[in-house]
């Protein structure tokens, strides 16, 4: 099943070399663009009033429902908050949301998929039925019940995403892991005596991990349209804060009025999403042709 | 339902021959109403787990309700009480006593007569704590006993006189339901309740639609509707679409003829929309306001309640965020209430006021984030927002409540959570400031509110005073107001039992419970009760 | 992992023989997913269980009601409430052992026949979202790919694009251009096929860049496989060789997807049965988690583990009858 998903992901082709070559240059325009929504991104996340001078929470009911405009790039919402300001700031949130999410999903994966891979085999037993159990439960199930049983904000939106991504990841640390411990260099290893901790540590986990940076930053860009449409349920931060999914959902209400409130978060949300997930291909890309025959 | 076009013909002919003798231009004279269609009513409210409005008794049973359930008596426009199904009513010197005389032709959708046994049952329905009634318990919580002095004259005996008794029969919390539906087993009962009124529930598809059908036998109108036989349109399909954007886009494109809680910035596009009617009809009862939990810290203390007052300016929001179509209030009481009276001196912004109140009560030491502190304690106000009660205009509201409340040093956390968990905040006493509409006929609704009665829990562990106001001359000016039988003494009662809840600074009341109607040109004589401003379609019909 | 040594020497096998040892894979696959639907029942019982209120609250009709002390009691004994945590397990467990969902608290109906005809109105906006995406996405790489930079940028940008879109806001872009601007199309859920385009296409959009992008990365790859050289050699047309041998293998992974798509189009679903006002299992989840109501959050839970298993299963044999490399694979 997603055993094939990973494979695919991280098993040389047999082509040559060669032939790679055109399609590597037709992508580099894709992966620039990518490179630099995602500096933009990063700059409004860590440092936004590089990007704005305005607070996102500046309240000014008298300048409510503007349209675009040279003093307000993205218009202003229904309390008359810079709508440019608020997306740049609320990219801090979005991000935070979607890294979190990512390194919760991928902690719990690691845990997971180690114990099966790693482990005997009642180790392994233990960790597939776990891991079947959680996929089996729907993603919004597990998200509605532990925010009900939170209550709602960025810590249990987070974790709530982050553990329906769990299991997915799981499945593909583990079976890295057993095809890298069955592999030849890793016999070699211990014919040559090494201790299993090295061997574990020195040969089998950076061989086995390697694709998992790949698959998070692809997983960063869903975590983060995931919890924005856990904001549009209402079960995502609390107000005022600026999310892009937050303002997208309450930008949607005045859509026959204001439709720069739906428009730009959404497209920041998209640019974010997309441009993480360019970034992973071409990580990708780059390291099975670090790794082919 | 030809008896009803011969009646309704002449009416209009007589209007539009009055109206063209009245105007020097022309008007076109109103067309014949037409019999038959089918009108689409797209709701927002929840879809009620129940249909029964004795079980329970929230706003949306009251809304679909109307349809097929009657009361004893109606309100008319003026504030009147009407007859409905009782056409005459007495009550004895010492207020211990009513009796009402019922009509005789009326019976039942299911062929059961509508006698005083009928009415017998059907208090004894609400009151029994099986049938887990709410509101309706509450409305007829002094009846005592109901005595059949006649097949068509009953008596009701109080443990104390009501002077809100007639309110609270008008209420669809209290309708009047076949008694042999009623021996049903309740689930039976919910899915399809059977009542006097002009339509009748023929289906249920749970989170889509009911489908009512007209019902033929119909013949007891209140006396403020304009025809008196069977209904006009064949059946109405009632539609749950919780999404206002999706609702209204239903509206524009036809796919739905009347809408409700619609929101502002909709009414304000309709209004621009020439197939676009509106209809704005405030619920009685309370205002829309915030209340201050005096029942802790810090609210216990006057002076941070009335600091809390001067603080934040709403006007400015409330004209943009609902584009003209709520006016603010400064009253604790409904705008269609006859009783309630408006303080807008009392809620002047001062912010240096507010300052200075704080300063006094011992708030004088700000943090590093610029909030107030105390004893080392930040002043910080829990407010818990149920986004099923708050539209997201006036989530906004709160939003920017908050942010005024941050430039004099008050901390505000919103907490924006669903019914259950809101409910739950409040059981357990986890709030400083609170927005709970209460829709009830009547100013009696100050009772329910600000009584100190309220403060105890029931047993599911619901209380109304969520101001927690325990004030023994207000408690006394209140009991009195519901034992006088005298109108002026009343009227009178209330407006002190107003001015001590405002001059106390325990509530903000920001504008009427909104309750806007947008319905296309096509849907003529549709109307809201006057009672809780639920539709009626008795006298709608299609025009195409 | 695949080892592709492993290129069908069963075709040697005798019949007997591997049917028996399929029949023994599929034994055991649906013994583990009995096993799965009693750990999901479990945690959701606990789960529950935690959320703050008290559950009688749901069956008294909302935390508002005015229920007297003695209604609020008998109700706490008729429905085992009064118990010990741990009995109050076991008999839920008996229960469902025995597809006994009970009654809703909310609603007062039998939960079985409730969430099944919610199912049903789910499933077909889910399976016809699936099926427009996998013809959108096979339409589109087989188009693009192979054609050129230019075709090949432009399908790979509507992919990344389309996946990476939150379903409410396609949904919100949709109605404005199609339904208010363009009056082509009713903007909620009518009846007949007309009510179900919008629904289905704001599913469909973002799963067809999923999709799309996976297969076009195998199909790539398929491309280069060896049995293609072989393959042109014979003399195979063009178009020969992509239906019958690389479509296959680029399907592969499509079709291990379609299993966690599936499963991904439920909390898709919610969104898209609220904003187009369609009744569906995912409205129903939300509304009974939002008021306790227990009885249909677990029925609604369970089914669509079910459903998630079979589709598991489903999407297994049919890997299987693809792709025969993974009849030993399988065995791990």
């Amino acid at each position: 099943m997603t055993e094939i998903l990973a494979g695919r992901l991280t098993q040389p082709s047999g082509a040559p070399r060669g032939s790679r070559g055109w399609r590597r240059s037709a992508s580099n325009l894709g992966v620039v663009f990518a490179l630099v929504t995602l500096a933009l991104i990063m700059v409004a996340a860590l440092a936004p009033q590089l990007l704005t001078t305005g607070q996102p929470n500046d309240v000014a009911p008298g300048d409510a429902f503007q349209g675009p405009s040279p003093e307000h790039f993205f218009g202003t919402d229904e309390s008359g908050r810079d709508v440019y300001t608020r997306v740049v700031f609320g990219a801090g949130n979005s991000l935070l949301i979607g890294v979190a999410a990512t390194v919760v999903g991928l902690s719990l994966a690691l845990l997971l998929g180690a114990l099966g891979g790693l482990g005997n085999r009642l180790g392994d037993f233990v960790s597939t039925r776990i891991v079947e159990v959680m996929f089996a439960l729907p993603g919004l199930l597990l998200a509605l019940v532990f925010i009900a049983i939170a209550g709602p904000g960025v810590v249990t939106s987070t974790v709530a995403v982050g553990l329906s991504t769990a299991p997915g990841y799981a499945r593909i640390i583990r079976s890295q892991l057993r095809s890298v411990r069955n592999a030849g260099y890793v016999e070699a290893a211990t014919v040559l005596g090494h201790s299993r901790l090295r061997i574990t540590l020195q040969h089998i986990l950076p061989g086995a991990l390697s694709p998992i940076f790949v698959l998070a930053t692809l997983g960063v860009g869903q975590a983060i349209v995931w919890a924005s449409s856990l904001g549009f349920l209402g079960l995502g931060v609390a107000p005022p804060a600026a999310e892009w999914g937050a303002m997208l959902s309450s930008g949607r209400t005045y859509i026959d009025v204001a439709w720069w409130l739906t428009v730009f978060p959404g497209l920041a949300i998209v640019a974010t999403a997309a441009s993480f997930t360019v970034l992973g291909r071409a990580l990708n890309a780059r390291t099975r042709q670090e790794v082919g025959k | 339902m030809s008896a009803r076009r011969l009646l309704l013909f002449p009416l209009t002919f007589l209007a539009s021959a009055s109206l063209l003798s009245g105007c020097a231009t022309a008007v076109e004279p109103a067309t014949d109403p037409v019999a038959g269609g089918t009108l689409v009513y797209a709701t927002g409210d929840a879809e009620p787990g129940c249909l029964d409005p004795h079980v329970g008794g929230n706003y949306p049973q009251a809304l679909i309700s109307a349809q097929y359930l009657e009361s004893l008596v109606s309100k008319n426009s003026d504030g009147e009480i009407i007859p409905w199904l009782a056409t005459e009513w007495s009550e004895s010197d010492d207020g211990l006593s009513w009796e009402f005389t019922l009509r005789d032709d009326v019976a039942f959708t299911d062929g059961t007569a509508f006698d005083a046994e009928a009415v017998k049952v059907n208090i004894e329905h609400v009151k029994n704590p099986e049938t887990a009634s709410s509101t309706g318990y509450l409305a007829v919580g002094k009846i005592d006993d109901i005595e059949i002095v006649e097949p068509h004259l009953v008596r009701f005996t109080l443990s104390a006189p009501d002077s809100a008794l007639l309110e609270s029969l008008s209420q669809p919390w209290v309708g009047i339901q076949s008694p042999t539906a009623l021996e049903r087993e309740q689930a039976v009962n919910c899915e399809s309740p059977v009542g006097t009124g002009p339509f009748v529930i023929t289906d249920w598809v749970k989170q889509q639609s009911i489908t009512l059908e007209r019902n033929e036998e119909y013949n007891s109108a209140p006396a403020d509707a304009q025809g008196s036989g069977a209904a006009l349109l064949d059946s109405i399909e009632w539609r749950f679409i919780p999404d206002a954007a999706t609702r209204y886009a239903a509206l524009q494109s036809g796919d739905v003829d009347v809408i409700d809680n619609a929101q502002p910035n909709n009414i304000s596009s309709a209004s621009n929309d020439p197939a676009i009617d509106e209809l704005d009809a405030p619920r009685p009862g309370a205002a829309n306001r915030i209340e201050l939990n005096s029942g802790k810290a810090p609210f216990d203390d006057v002076r941070v309640r009335e600091a809390f007052i001067r603080s934040v300016d709403v006007n400015p929001g409330i004209d943009s965020l609902f584009f003209g179509t709520a006016q603010r209030s400064y009253s604790v009481l409904s705008s269609i209430e006859p009783a309630g009276i408006s303080l807008p001196d009392e809620f002047t912004t001062d912010a240096d006021a507010a300052s200075a109140l704080l300063d006094e009560a011992g708030w004088d030491t700000l943090d590093a984030d610029g909030y107030r502190t105390k004893d080392g304690e930040r002043l910080s106000l829990t407010f818990p927002v149920s986004t099923n009660q708050s539209i997201p205009a006036e989530q906004s509201l709160f939003e920017q409540i908050q942010a005024s409340a941050k430039n004099v040093g008050i901390e505000i956390v919103l907490q924006p959570t669903d019914l259950s968990s809101w409910y739950g905040a409040l059981f357990t006493n986890e709030y400083n400031l609170v927005s709970a509409p209460y829709t009830k006929v009547g100013a009696d609704v100050l009772r329910i509110l600000y009584h100190s009665d309220s403060i105890i829990p029931a047993p599911s562990g619901y209380y109304a005073n969520l101001a927690q106001l325990s004030d023994p001359e207000l408690d006394r000016i209140l009991t009195e107001a519901s034992e006088t039988t005298d109108q002026t003494e009343r009227q009178a009662l209330y407006e002190q039992a107003q001015s001590i809840i405002i001059d106390g600074f325990y509530v903000l009341p920001l504008y009427d419970q909104q309750n806007h109607y947008l319905y296309s040109t096509s849907v003529e004589g549709f109307r809201a009760f006057p009672t809780v401003s639920t539709p009626t379609f008795y006298d709608a019909w299609l025009k195409d | 992992m695949t080892d592709s040594s492993d290129i069908s020497t069963d075709r040697r096998t005798s019949t007997p023989a591997k049917r028996i040892r399929t029949l023994g894979w599929l034994l055991r696959r649906i013994g583990g997913g009995v096993f799965v639907l009693w750990m999901v029942a479990t945690v959701i019982f606990f789960a529950l269980r935690l959320i703050p209120g008290d559950p009688i609250d749901a069956i008294l009709g909302g935390p508002g009601s005015q229920a007297s002390a003695e209604a609020v009691e008998k109700i706490r004994l008729d429905y085992g409430l009064d118990q010990n945590l741990i009995v109050q397990y076991f008999l839920a467990m008996a229960k469902l052992a025995v597809a006994d969902f009970g009654t809703s608290y909310a609603l007062k109906i039998p939960v079985a026949p409730y969430v099944l005809t919610q199912l049903w109105s789910t499933l077909v906006l889910t399976i016809a979202a699936l099926l427009v995406a996998w013809i959108f996405a096979l339409g589109l790489t087989l188009a693009t790919s192979g054609r050129g930079r230019l075709a090949r940028a432009v399908g790979s940008g509507l992919e990344l694009v389309a996946a990476a879109v939150p379903h409410f806001w396609l949904a919100s872009l949709l109605i404005i251009v199609l339904s208010n601007t363009l009056h082509w199309l009713p903007p909620i859920s009518v009846a007949g096929p007309l009510g179900l385009v919008l629904p289905v296409l704001t599913l469909a959009l973002p799963l067809t860049g999923f999709l799309g992008q996976v297969m076009r990365e195998s199909l790539i790859n398929a491309y280069e496989q060896p049995f293609v050289l072989s393959a042109r050699a014979r003399g195979e047309s063009e178009w020969g060789v992509r239906l019958r041998h690389v479509l296959r293998h680029a399907a592969l992974p499509g079709i291990s997807l379609s299993g966690w798509a599936f499963g991904s189009l439920l909390s898709g679903a919610v969104v898209v049965e609220t904003i187009f006002a369609r009744p569906g299992l995912g409205r129903t989840l939300l509304s009974a988690v939002s008021i306790r109501d227990i009885p249909v959050v677990t029925a609604v839970a369970l089914l669509s583990a079910l459903t998630f298993i079979l589709m598991t299963i489903a999407t297994d044999v049919v890997d299987r009858i693809v792709d025969p490399r993974l009849t030993k694979v399988s065995e791990q």
